[in-house]
């Protein structure tokens, strides 16, 4: 409850300042796992996303109930056992694109940032540098990325009967299209 | 061959085989049908994220992983990628909403906003919204 109210307080700010910062709550972010032995999928489109363009902070939230496989028993130990979604609901990174000055926002285009930050999942933080794109459109801004993460850095328990079925490192990748923040 | 060993054989492969079938049978397990499924809860979107916003704690209690049918006005349509399509409920909140993602929606175009729709899915909790997963439409009046 107080976060949410930090939230709204937060983009009441946002409101209040000019038009600097955008935002998505239907944002991509989707992990991967390629093994010999199965491919893992899971999507999430329920994430919000938001980006200040003047000082290039990032900010993404996502409930990791949210994440879809395709396998609902996966889908059910990702939750119960690994994740323990119940006790540590959501994921969050908070982060800075470290070239700021290398992407114009007034010029559409595609550009190459590097966004460094933390990522918690499963109530721990981890250090994370991750390289993408911002490409600005009419209309708003698409950030995309794809980085590799490790389960165990995250003490995520991935029993041995499973692990060889599950990479050691999985691919994440994040989309995002934000939209500017509506001021009144 | 004598019958008890006869039975015996039976038995081993009769537990043998059912272990497999039910292991078959977990693997392969389906989302729930939520078309089908008989909800937990039936709310309005105003009312669901009243609460969530009101007591983000007793909220999540109630509602996390239950069914909910839910009824709004249709505030936004979004497609997310080839599968997914997001719907956004109006609720007392102008920055909070009840957004019901869907895997059995094949034409957005049909859904417009100020609509007024019923959908029934599971509640993975709330960020800035109260959010639903695994949604079906249910009805949808102009």
């Amino acid at each position: 409850m107080k976060r949410f109210f930090l939230f709204v307080f937060f983009l009441t700010i946002v409101l209040a300042a000019d038009a600097q910062k955008y935002m998505t709550k239907n944002g991509y972010i989707g992990f991967f796992s390629h093994t010999p032995m199965e491919d893992i999928k899971a999507d999430n489109n329920q994430v919000v996303g938001a980006i200040d363009i003047a000082t290039g902070e990032l900010v993404f939230q996502a409930l990791i109930k949210s994440f879809h496989f395709d396998r609902a028993l996966m889908e059910e130990h990702f939750n119960e056992n690994y994740m323990e979604s119940d006790k540590f609901p959501k994921s969050v990174f908070k982060g800075k694109i470290t070239n700021l000055a290398s992407v114009d926002f007034t010029k559409p285009g595609s550009y190459d940032v590097t966004v460094e930050g933390d990522l918690t999942i499963h109530d721990v933080t981890n250090k994370i540098s991750a390289k993408g794109t911002i490409e600005v459109v009419s209309g708003g801004i698409n950030a995309n990325s794809k980085f590799k993460i490790v389960p165990e850095y995250y003490k995520i328990a991935i029993p041995g009967v499973v692990r060889d079925k599950i990479d050691k490192d999985l691919t994440v990748t994040v989309a995002m299209k934000y939209t500017p923040v509506a001021t009144k | 061959m004598k019958l008890y060993v006869k039975i015996a054989l039976f038995v081993v492969l009769f537990i043998a085989f059912s272990g497999i079938l039910a292991a078959l049978i977990m693997f392969n397990k389906k989302h729930t049908d939520t078309a089908k499924a008989k909800p937990d809860f039936v709310v309005t979107a105003i009312v669901l994220q009243k609460e969530f916003e009101d007591n983000e704690a007793a909220a999540s209690a109630r509602y996390i992983n239950k069914i909910i049918e839910v009824t709004g006005s249709i505030v936004s349509i979004t497609r997310s990628d080839t599968t997914n399509t997001n719907i956004s409920l109006k609720t007392g909140n102008d920055m909070s909403s009840v957004i019901c993602a869907s895997r059995s929606i094949v034409d957005p175009s049909k859904f417009n906003a100020g609509e007024e729709i019923t959908l029934r899915g599971e509640c993975s909790g709330f960020l800035m919204d109260v959010l639903l997963k695994n949604c079906a439409v249910l009805v949808k009046r102009k």
